[in-house]
C-alpha cells in the first residue's frame, strides 16, 4: 500500500501529508527532492556515512531550508517519543459484521454486537441520536494494570501494602442522568475551523462539562453555561482560546435532571449550544 | 469575539423536551444523487487505519473494536451532514473517532478505583504528562501508509538503523529514508494542524 506523500507511489503529484495534498515547507520536486529527502532522514536517525555527512553539509550551505526542515521534522521525532511502539491490526470480521449492521435498519443486537454500541446501532437514524445511551461502548471487564492500581495507592499514602490491591474496572455506562457516565454533547452553531468536542458527566453535587475545544481566536473569553429546563441560567465557568487545544472541566450547580442544554459564549452574548436529552426520555 | 463568529441558535426557554422529529424520509428522483456515505465502502477503506488509530491510543483491542463500531455508528448517523466538497470521507472518519477515543480516554481517567484496603474510592492521576499530545501522534501515524508508518515505526519508535530494516524487510535502505522522511512530513503537518491534518470543516 503506498499513501499519498509516499514519493514511491507513482500516482504521487507532490510530497504532502497523509491523506491530503497540501505539504509545507520548501517545496522541492523530483530526483534532487528525493536524495534531499534521504538525507535529512538518514541525518534525522544519524545514520548518514562520511561520504553522505560531507554531501549533507555540502547541500545545507547551498539550502538554508534544509537547517529550517531538520529543526521542524526533529522536532516530530522527538515527539514520538510518546508514542513508544505501534501495533499492526487488522479489523476482525466480527468488527466488519457491527459495522455493516449500523445501516441496516433493521438489524438485531447479536448483528450489532453484543453490547450498548451495538443496541444504539439497532436505531440506525439520525432521529434517534438524542435517545441513544450515554458512553455506548462496551467495557469488557478486566482487571487494570498493577502499575495503575499501585499509583492510584500512592495518590491515598496506602502504603507497601497496597501493591496487593485489586482495582475494580468502574467505568459508568447507563442512559442520560446515571451518575459518572460520560454523556457526549452535539454542539450547533460551531463556526467552521473550530472543534469542539464536549461530553456531560452527571454527579450527585451538579452537573461537569468536559470540553476540549481548538481553533477560537487565541486569548478570546469564552465561558460556558448550564441552561436548565425553566431557562435559568447557571455558570458553568470560563475558559480563554488558546493557539493549543483546551481541554477543561467546568463545574454547575444544577442537576443533571433539570440540564435542557449547555452554551458556549464569547464576550459578545453569542453562543454555540447543545440541547440536551431530557432524563428519563 | 471578532475572527470567529458563532452563531445564536433559536433557543426558547425549554418544557420536557419533546421527541425529535424523524428526518423526513428524502423523495427519490432522477436527479438524486448517489448515496454519500456508504458504510462497507468506508469501512473497507478506512476501517483498518481507523482501528490502528484506536488500539494504539487505548491499547486495549475489544474497546478499540468497540470505538470503531462507534464512529460508523456517529458517521451513519450524521451521514446527511456529510459534505465531501468540504473534506475527505477519511478525514471525517477520524475526526469522528477521535471524538469517540477522547471520550473513552476520559470515561478512564474519571472512573474512580476502589481501594480495598481503605475501602474508598480514590482519584487516579493520568498516566501520561499529556495525553492530547499522544493523541495526536497515534492519530498521525494511523493516517500514514502502511510503508511510511512502518519506516518511522522501526527507525523512529523501535530505534533500528535503516540498514537493520532493510535487511528484515528487503527494503532498499534510499526508499525507507524517504518513506521516513514523507512520513514525517505528513506527521508535522498533522500536528501543525492540532491533529486535525486538513479538517477544514469538523
Amino acid at each position: 500500500m503506498t499513501a499519498p506523500g509516499d514519493p514511491t507511489d507513482p500516482t504521487r503529484a507532490h510530497a504532502s501529508g497523509p491523506d491530503h495534498g497540501h505539504g509545507r515547507g520548501p517545496d522541492h520536486d523530483g530526483p534532487d527532492a528525493d536524495r534531499r529527502g534521504e538525507l535529512v532522514a538518514a541525518a534525522l536517525a544519524g545514520d548518514l556515512s562520511s561520504a553522505e555527512a560531507d554531501e549533507f553539509a555540502r547541500l545545507r550551505a547551498a539550502d538554508p531550508t534544509v537547517d529550517e526542515e531538520l529543526a521542524l521534522l526533529g522536532g516530530v521525532v522527538a515527539r514520538t517519543a510518546a508514542v513508544a511502539d505501534w501495533q499492526d491490526v487488522t479489523p476482525s470480521e466480527d468488527l466488519r459484521r457491527r459495522v455493516h449492521a449500523v445501516a441496516e435498519p433493521q438489524a438485531t443486537p447479536g448483528d450489532a454486537g453484543a453490547g450498548d454500541a451495538g443496541k444504539a446501532g439497532d436505531a440506525g437514524d439520525a432521529g434517534d441520536a438524542a435517545l441513544a445511551p450515554v458512553t455506548p461502548l462496551r467495557r469488557r471487564r478486566r482487571l487494570l494494570l498493577t502499575g495503575v492500581g499501585a499509583a492510584a495507592c500512592l495518590a491515598v499514602g496506602a502504603g507497601l501494602g497496597a501493591l496487593a490491591v485489586a482495582p475494580r474496572d468502574a467505568v459508568v455506562e447507563g442512559p442520560p442522568g446515571t451518575l459518572g457516565a460520560v454523556e457526549h454533547l452535539d454542539f450547533t452553531g460551531v463556526p467552521a475551523g473550530v472543534d469542539l468536542d464536549a461530553d456531560l458527566v452527571a454527579h450527585t453535587w451538579g452537573t461537569e462539562t468536559v470540553l476540549v475545544v481548538d481553533g477560537l481566536p487565541v486569548g478570546d473569553a469564552f465561558s460556558v453555561v448550564v441552561v436548565d429546563d425553566r431557562g435559568q441560567e447557571f455558570s458553568s465557568g470560563a475558559f480563554l482560546g488558546s493557539e493549543v487545544p483546551v481541554d477543561c472541566r467546568l463545574n454547575a450547580a444544577v442537576l443533571r435532571e433539570h440540564v435542557a442544554a449547555v452554551e458556549v459564549r464569547g464576550a459578545d452574548g453569542e453562543v454555540a449550544s447543545a440541547e440536551v436529552p431530557a432524563v428519563g426520555a | 469575539m471578532t475572527a470567529t463568529t458563532l452563531a445564536r441558535p433559536d433557543r426558547a426557554t425549554r418544557a420536557p423536551a419533546p421527541a425529535p422529529a424523524p428526518a423526513p424520509a428524502p423523495e427519490w428522483s432522477p436527479m438524486t444523487p448517489p448515496a454519500a456515505f456508504d458504510v462497507r465502502a468506508a469501512f473497507a477503506a478506512h476501517g483498518p487505519a481507523l482501528l490502528g488509530f484506536a488500539v494504539n491510543a487505548l491499547r486495549d483491542r475489544p474497546l478499540a473494536e468497540d470505538c470503531v463500531q462507534e464512529t460508523f455508528l456517529r458517521a451513519w448517523r450524521a451521514r446527511d451532514t456529510f459534505d465531501a466538497g468540504r473534506g475527505s470521507e477519511r478525514t471525517w472518519l477520524f475526526t469522528i473517532q477521535r471524538h469517540v477515543v477522547l471520550d473513552v480516554l476520559r470515561a478512564r481517567q474519571r472512573a474512580p478505583r476502589l481501594d480495598e484496603h481503605e475501602d474508598a474510592l480514590v482519584d487516579v492521576p493520568a498516566d501520561v504528562a499529556d495525553p492530547l499530545d499522544r493523541l495526536g501522534l497515534v492519530e498521525g501515524l494511523a493516517r500514514l501508509g502502511d510503508e511510511q508508518r512502518a519506516a518511522v515505526v522501526a527507525v523512529h519508535l523501535r530505534g533500528l538503523s535503516y540498514r537493520e530494516h532493510s535487511e528484515a524487510t528487503g527494503v532498499p535502505v534510499a526508499t525507507l529514508r524517504t518513506r521516513v522522511f514523507y512520513g514525517l512530513r505528513a506527521l508535522r503537518d498533522h500536528l501543525d494542524e492540532g491533529g486535525t491534518t486538513d479538517d477544514r470543516t469538523r
